[in-house]
């Protein structure tokens, strides 16, 4: 008697709503030239992605820097709902989907520890600000 | 205990699958390309099918797709008349390139600097990609439209196979033919081995191996049926063919034997080819579908898994997926 080899799933379809090469596939993020549109003539233009690549750098290293000095600040996050809420800022994680907060003070108490969706805010403005030094606001990309 | 091949049907395209190629071993992996009737040529990662994009932009029917062996780039040929490169990481249309007719080949030299394409109006063109504008190099000869044109001997030579019912050598600088093959009837298919220059040539019913410098005959097998396509596995013990009858046959390249038989497709097999590690291979046919076949059955690769007889009434065993096939296993 034989048996048929299994299998552990099938194998992925074509999504129907778009041509697919995910943006955020290893391979893409590897080898993708930036932004530089494929209708240029040469393949790639070093000048102009050695450019792009520096000023992405620069914001990446002033956005971790960023996150650096909010590092335990109170800040006030701005939900949906009007809701506003303070908290002592923590940390995010590696894709800003969320971030630590501790001593976060709710309508309904205050939590020692949470985890705050990036996602649900309706826009996140950041307040950030210490007893010695006067407020600086921080609008955030959303 | 034996173990029943279990084909990985590959669905998305809507028209028969005329052509199939695999890409190098890349450090990601390795990659798989489809032609197909509905002009929507697409990538599939190799080892499991699983699909990567779609090329959108060709306007009728694509009779042939290849990449690079680094999957960077991508080559199709289409029956409204252009041959078009693609950024294969991106699917982003990086060149077209107008011909007067259907273009039915298309295949990139190893550094990916040239391609060569070949169609209905029996010329082969070799376009120098560092200078898409400048005009390619013809080689004529051809006395009806080519089928398939290859690169072989490190580039140096061009083989192509027409409806004039020959196989033609030629020297890339010359644009000259070196050797020609006539046969009684049109080759359906060609396949290029370049490690050791092995030619897979298939007509009628006939799989035949030649050698690719001299065009001398290695030997020829006959297969049951008509045949579209065959491939020869890299470790050259193993060669599939498929064609008229739906199947697909694996015969023992030293012993002519044939080994294995299985069902599956629901319409003519019209391109087979082994994957680079000669692990699988794939098959497109006329239902629309590609399936990839395991080389050793039961063997753990892919979406494969190997199970153990006493897992297989285990509670805790994965789910288990099985296809309507009834393959056919010859003792």
């Amino acid at each position: 008697m034989s048996t048929l080899v299994t299998v552990l799933r099938l194998p992925r379809g074509p999504d129907p709503n778009g041509r697919g090469f995910d943006p955020n596939s290893t391979r893409f993020v590897a080898l993708c030239p930036t932004t530089i549109s494929a209708s240029t003539e040469t393949w790639t233009d070093s000048v102009e992605v050695g450019e792009e690549q520096r000023a992405r750098s620069a914001l990446r290293e002033s956005f971790l820097r960023t996150l650096i000095a909010m590092t335990n600040k109170q800040v006030q996050f701005h939900m949906y709902e009007r809701v506003e809420v303070e908290a002592k800022f923590g940390a995010s994680d590696i894709d800003v989907l969320n971030f630590q907060v501790s001593e976060l003070q709710t309508p309904i108490g205050v939590q020692k520890e949470a985890l705050l969706r990036a996602k649900h805010r309706k826009m996140l403005l950041m307040t950030v600000y210490d007893a010695d030094d006067p407020p600086i606001e921080l609008p955030t990309d959303d | 205990m034996a173990m029943r091949q279990t084909p990985l049907t590959c669905s998305g395209h809507t028209r028969p699958v005329v052509d199939l190629a695999f890409s190098g071993i890349t450090p990601y992996g390795y990659f798989l390309i489809s032609a197909c009737k509905d002009g929507k040529p697409m990538l599939r990662q190799g080892d499991t099918g699983d699909w990567i994009g779609t090329f959108l932009g060709h306007k009728g029917a694509v009779w042939g797709a290849t990449l690079n062996n680094e999957a960077t780039k991508a080559a199709t040929a289409a029956a409204d008349f252009t041959a078009k490169v693609w950024d294969a990481v991106t699917g982003d249309e990086v060149l077209t390139l107008a011909h007067k007719h259907i273009v039915k080949s298309v295949n990139f030299t190893q550094d990916s600097s040239c391609l060569l394409t070949g169609g209905n109006d029996k010329i082969i063109r070799i376009y120098d990609l560092n200078k898409p504008e400048a005009e390619p190099q013809e080689i004529t000869g051809h006395t009806s439209a080519i089928k398939k044109a290859l690169w072989c001997n490190n580039d140096t030579q061009i083989l192509s196979a027409a409806d004039d019912k020959t196989v033609r050598l030629w020297d890339r600088n010359s644009t000259e033919v070196v050797k020609q093959l006539s046969f009684d009837m049109s080759v359906s298919s060609m396949e290029y081995i370049p490690d050791g220059e092995v030619l897979v040539i298939t007509y009628g019913k006939t799989i035949a191996f030649y050698n690719a410098l001299s065009l001398d005959m290695i030997k020829t097998v006959d297969a049951p049926a008509s045949i579209h396509s065959a491939s020869l596995h890299p470790d050259k013990d193993f060669f599939v063919a498929g064609g008229d009858d739906f199947k697909l046959y694996k015969f023992d390249y030293g012993t002519k034997e044939e080994l294995e038989s299985y069902k599956g497709h629901f319409g003519p097999v019209h391109c087979v080819r082994f994957s680079p590690d000669g692990e699988l291979y794939a098959s497109g046919s006329e239902d629309g579908t590609l399936r990839l076949w395991q080389t050793a059955v039961g063997k753990t690769y892919g979406l494969w898994k190997c199970v153990l007889p006493e897992e297989l009434v285990s509670e805790n065993s994965d789910t288990i997926y099985c296809t309507t096939a009834a393959p056919e296993i010859k003792a």
